[in-house]
């Protein structure tokens, strides 16, 4: 994955065998394939919620302002922000590069 | 091997979750003392057909128990033991209460090796009204101690060190606590406080530890298989304030991942069992420095709401 990803067109996906629990507002994902438990914050979790290989990025983003009007104006950079963090420790992927 | 009815003492079938076991000795005191401190993990299911029971006196032949301890006088050190499971020499020229400790032990460390279709904590566990209560902790928390000190206060005896989550089957429960009720270890450092527990005989693992048994004609009940309602976390400290202080969800959560022993096998199941775990119970953090004040507090949290 090079350095530009996320890109408005890209479609993150979750890893399979990765999964997330609902806590007050977090989300605790746990994979037990790389034996990893996280605890994901509200903003985060909401992002991982999305990452279901239907959405590209761009649509994730107006889904979100949509949900969150007051954010609008840096929910671009904490989306794309937060999926390569998520790509980083191996939790998501490009949805194309996983088929 | 002699055969069983060779043996001055054999137990009845006992169970430690899915570890099915019996124990036998060449010394009729050591086995009865052993069959009493294990009477609380008599396998009911198998119970009425044990053959090993009583040797001396053997019932009903049925279905021995998969697994068996024998206990022999060793014949390198007199007044030791030699212990063997399943035939195998495991331990030799045991002091008989270091052979106790060690059995104690052993059954542990089995019942969790074979007991991975439950969800396991290391964990205490107590049960009030038909209410369970996990008390998950490092060792040296004084989680066992806690545990003792409210069985003393009339509470189910689960465990002091190892609960069984078993499984809701249609995934939207929080399950049910099993009993696994062994012998309650305590620790040196806790004698003073649970002076009144202190067993008849004294076994120990060598540091002196107390074996104490639970169950009929012990004063301390065993409670039975529960759906959880509390999660206690302790922790003892000596300079603390004795307090309880309520845990977030996920506070919780990550607390009960911490102390479960076999999550990782579960997968994905298991952190959702842990979830529903999270949501469903009251789940505090104990601070203590006083046993008595403490499980006056665990009362009347319980008290409160069951």
């Amino acid at each position: 994955m090079d350095a530009s990803w996320p890109k408005a067109d890209s479609v993150p996906v979750r890893r399979e065998g990765a999964s997330g629990v609902e806590l007050d507002d977090n989300i605790a994902v746990y994979d037990d394939v790389g034996q990893l438990m996280i605890l994901l914050n509200s903003s985060a979790g909401a992002v991982w919620n999305l990452c279901d290989g239907t959405r590209t990025v761009g649509e994730m983003i107006t889904e979100l302002a949509e949900t969150y009007p007051d954010g609008a104006a840096v929910i671009r950079e904490d989306v794309r922000e937060t999926l390569r963090k998520l790509a980083e420790i191996g939790l998501v992927s490009e949805g194309s590069e996983a088929l | 091997m002699p055969d069983v009815h060779d043996w001055a003492h054999c137990s009845a079938n006992l169970r430690a979750l899915s570890y099915r076991f019996a124990v036998c000795c060449d010394d009729a005191a050591l086995g009865a003392h052993i069959s009493a401190l294990l009477s609380s993990l008599r396998d009911s299911d198998t119970d009425a057909e044990n053959p090993h029971e009583d040797a001396v006196d053997a019932g009903p032949v049925g279905e021995p128990a998969p697994h068996r301890y024998t206990l022999t006088a060793s014949a390198g050190r007199a007044g030791a033991v030699d212990v063997r499971r399943d035939d195998q020499l495991v331990e030799s020229a045991l002091a008989p209460g270091v052979a106790v400790g060690w059995l104690v032990w052993d059954i542990n460390r089995l019942a969790a090796e074979l007991s991975g279709q439950h969800l396991l904590f290391h964990s205490g566990g107590l049960e009030a009204s038909g209410v369970g209560i996990l008390v998950p902790a490092a060792s040296g928390s004084g989680k066992s101690t806690l545990t003792a000190g409210l069985v003393r206060a009339g509470l189910g005896y689960l465990s002091d060190e190892l609960v069984a989550l078993e499984l809701d089957a249609t995934g939207s429960g929080p399950g049910r606590l099993l009993p696994y009720p062994k012998p309650i270890t305590v620790k040196p450092g806790s004698f003073g406080v649970l002076a009144d527990m202190a067993p008849d005989v004294p076994d120990g693992d060598g540091d002196g530890e107390w074996q104490v048994p639970v169950g009929d004609g012990t004063g301390r009940r065993v409670g039975g298989a529960c759906e959880p309602g509390f999660v206690i976390v302790p922790r003892y400290d000596p300079s603390a304030e004795t307090a309880l202080a309520r845990l977030s969800e996920t506070e919780a959560f990550f607390t009960l991942a911490l102390h479960a022993v076999n999550l990782l096998p579960h997968g994905p199941a298991g952190s959702e069992a842990l979830g529903r775990l999270a949501a469903h119970c009251a789940c505090y953090a104990l601070a203590f420095s006083d046993l008595d004040a403490a499980c006056g507090l665990v009362l009347g949290l319980v008290g409160a709401r069951v």
